[in-house]
């Protein structure tokens, strides 16, 4: 494999088991996310400078837009989260467990 | 050249593990900073100067800004930095697992592309990633009308999870 992919799928996988492992606070699960929504936009925007297919820089464009969405939605998530239960701790979020 | 690049690669699976090993938000959001000013010195090696800068102001300036003062919430008195054994211990599980399956995959390293995009097409009056972008706003119309309406949407999802005095999600903490 080229060092270029390795580095960006590596650094993808490394935010996902980021997010998939968290401990103890849900801003760090939030910011895992963007770690991997970057990575998507810098290899789909290297992939299509290499391949020479400009047209498909739209999509990192696109792909920022919405990944700002979700991080407002996200954030907007924390900021209730936090007025009700005090602050942004996975533990106490136990509502729903038996 | 080749150098130049190997850094910022390096920089990049450096930054996102720092995020990875979840310490406290604040050390969180630095490592992010330095993954995308890494992930734009990619990007500026391979001719794409302008997605480049779009990822500096809009991720970096905008996004993260917003995260970093929303850290606030999440204040707590003794934050664990990357020092603390628990998220060493994650640190060093992360770079064992990256140089191991690095060692598998990297084997034949001749089959580098390092051509950037301006190197083939020859003489043009706008930059390549510069115009692929113009695209958006001629055969990408509804793209971009559909990009304005979730934005605007969202905006309203965040009025909604938000909203209310004390039925809603978000109530005064005592």
């Amino acid at each position: 494999m080229s060092p270029m992919y390795f580095s960006f799928s590596s650094a993808f996988i490394l935010g996902l088991t980021g997010l998939a492992l968290n401990r103890s606070h849900l801003l760090s699960a939030l910011l895992c996310l963007e770690g991997m929504m970057l990575t998507m936009f810098i290899a789909i925007a290297i992939w299509s400078m290499t391949l020479n297919s400009t047209s498909s820089s739209i999509i990192p464009m696109i792909l920022l837009t919405f990944s700002a969405c979700e991080a407002s939605a996200g954030l907007a998530i924390l900021v209730a989260t936090s007025r009700t239960h005090g602050s942004d701790n996975l533990q106490n979020l136990n509502l729903l467990q038996c | 050249m080749v150098y130049f690049m190997f850094v910022m690669m390096i920089g990049l699976i450096l930054g996102l593990m720092a995020v990875a090993s979840n310490p406290s938000p604040y050390y969180a959001a630095l490592g992010l900073v330095m993954a995308a000013g890494m992930g734009c010195g990619l990007m500026v090696g391979y001719g794409g100067s302008f997605l480049s800068l779009v990822l500096f102001l809009i991720y970096l300036g905008g996004m993260l800004v917003v995260f970093v003062y929303t850290a606030a919430l999440a204040a707590e008195p003794y934050p664990e930095t990357w020092g603390d054994w628990s998220v060493l211990l994650y640190v060093g599980i992360y770079l064992m697992s990256v140089i191991f399956v690095g060692k598998y995959f990297m084997v034949n390293w001749y089959d580098m592309n390092w051509v950037g995009v301006e190197e083939i097409s020859g003489l043009d009056m706008v930059r390549g990633d510069f115009g692929g972008v113009a695209l958006l706003y001629s055969c990408g119309g509804w793209m971009l009308l559909l990009g304005g309406w979730v934005l605007l949407l969202a905006l309203f999802v965040v009025l909604e999870l938000t909203r209310g005095l004390s039925w809603g999600a978000l109530r005064v903490v005592n």
